[in-house]
């Protein structure tokens, strides 16, 4: 089948506002079908989470339905990590991740907001979340919330977002062959159809003959190459870190972040940081 | 879920609300005790995080008097044990925790705390 290009997103009114609508009230409602479609770790976030000092304590921001709560699978327990969301329909279903019947902690927030002790956890990672934030700001400050809420001296964070550039296999394409490789991004709306065993059992009943899978049209913003090292750049100087490694005499009231690594992976752009 | 180790990172971001914004105050809380496998070298490592006193006063409130006023300095294995317990295995259910400083109040629903705020709320 030929990748199907995607719909551009019209990004209008209050961002809080089109996003409760085209991310948050969507993600309540097919909760469980997409939930059973998430459930494979990708391995590098995998490797990031198994290189963790036991002890430390982390935030997963936008957490879906917790599938990296319960890692590293080797030495569980070794480290905790709080699962944050806005959909409580997903929460439910992060509580009880991964296998044993253990409950993780989750909390319903904002990623925007910091609901914690300033610099309490050790790492934090932000995996597919950053990109259903509908304008640079916002994705911007989103950044400067996971640097304020790790540990200034030894905090590690990771971040995950959609690319443009998306892999051969993948069934979606978003730039077509006549389309300038942009460096800001592009906004689209991905369709989630909820199979039918899945929707209201009820709805069928009453509306008899056979029912329309129903069709929700998500959100993304999709991350052009640099534009996610754009913005850790962009969020470090805000909160005055300068963008290096740590150097060897560090001098006094000088705080930093470097940028681990980088790259492109399956689709999406990552990054890896470090604070000192 | 709200364990007393999540509870212990949890403080108040309404805004303007910066100082005596934690530790949040339990309110008609329902609490379960569910088993938590014992891992003492996670509790040493996660012990110079913790405030110890907002840990020790919520666990007294909670029913909980097994751990010392002070943080001691051996860490033997009845103190690990206890602290396994308190952070670990004390779920609160229902309730609230309300902000000592601006009396904010966020709901504990399913075990899951609600810490969204109000758009006028937000800093
Ligand atoms: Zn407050």
């Amino acid at each position: 089948m030929a990748p199907r290009p995607l719909q551009a997103a019209k990004v209008e009114g209050e961002p809080e506002i089109y996003e409760t609508q085209n991310v948050h009230a969507i993600y309540d409602d097919i909760a469980a079908h997409f939930s059973s479609t998430r459930y494979k770790p990708w391995p590098i976030i995998a490797n990031f989470l198994s290189s963790l000092t036991t002890g430390w304590v982390g935030l997963d921001s936008g957490t879906g339905n917790g599938k990296y709560l319960p890692l590293p699978l080797d030495r569980p327990g070794d480290v905790w990590t709080i699962g944050l969301d806005r959909s409580k329909n997903l929460l439910q279903i992060a509580r009880k991740a991964g296998a044993n019947g253990v409950v993780r902690e989750v909390l319903v927030g904002n990623v925007l907001d910091n609901p914690w002790r300033p610099g309490v956890f050790d790492y934090a990672i932000s995996i597919a979340t950053i990109h259903h934030l509908s304008t640079h700001e916002r994705r911007r400050s989103a950044v400067k919330r996971l640097l304020e809420s790790v540990s200034p001296d030894h905090g590690r964070v990771l971040i995950y977002v959609w690319a443009i550039e998306q892999d051969e296999l993948s069934k979606r394409r978003v730039v077509s062959e006549d389309d300038i490789p942009s460096l800001t991004g592009k906004d689209v709306v991905v369709p989630w159809v909820l199979s039918k065993e899945l929707s209201s059992a009820e709805k069928s009943l009453s509306d008899g003959g056979p029912q329309e899978p129903q069709v929700y049209n998500r959100y993304y913003h999709m991350f052009a190459q640099g534009e996610l090292r754009g913005l850790v750049i962009e969020a470090a100087a805000e909160l005055g870190l300068q963008v290096a490694s740590k150097p060897e005499d560090v001098p006094k009231n000088t705080r930093g972040v470097e940028i681990v690594h980088d790259g492109w992976e399956r689709s999406n752009y990552y990054v890896e940081l470090k604070l000192w | 879920m709200v364990r007393l180790l999540t509870h212990n990172i949890l403080a108040c971001h309404a805004k303007d609300c910066n100082t005596n914004n934690f530790p949040l105050e339990f309110k008609d809380v329902q609490l379960e005790i569910r088993e938590a496998e014992f891992n003492p070298e996670f509790l040493k490592g996660f012990l110079p995080k913790l405030e110890w006193k907002a840990l020790v006063d919520t666990a007294i409130q909670l029913g909980d008097t097994s751990l010392p006023l002070e943080q001691p300095e051996m860490l033997d294995d009845e103190f690990l044990k206890n602290l396994h317990h308190v952070l670990l295995e004390i779920h609160v259910e229902e309730g609230s925790m309300t902000c000592p400083n601006c009396k904010h109040v966020y709901p504990i629903s399913n075990g899951i705390p609600n810490m969204l705020l109000a758009e006028h709320e937000i800093g």
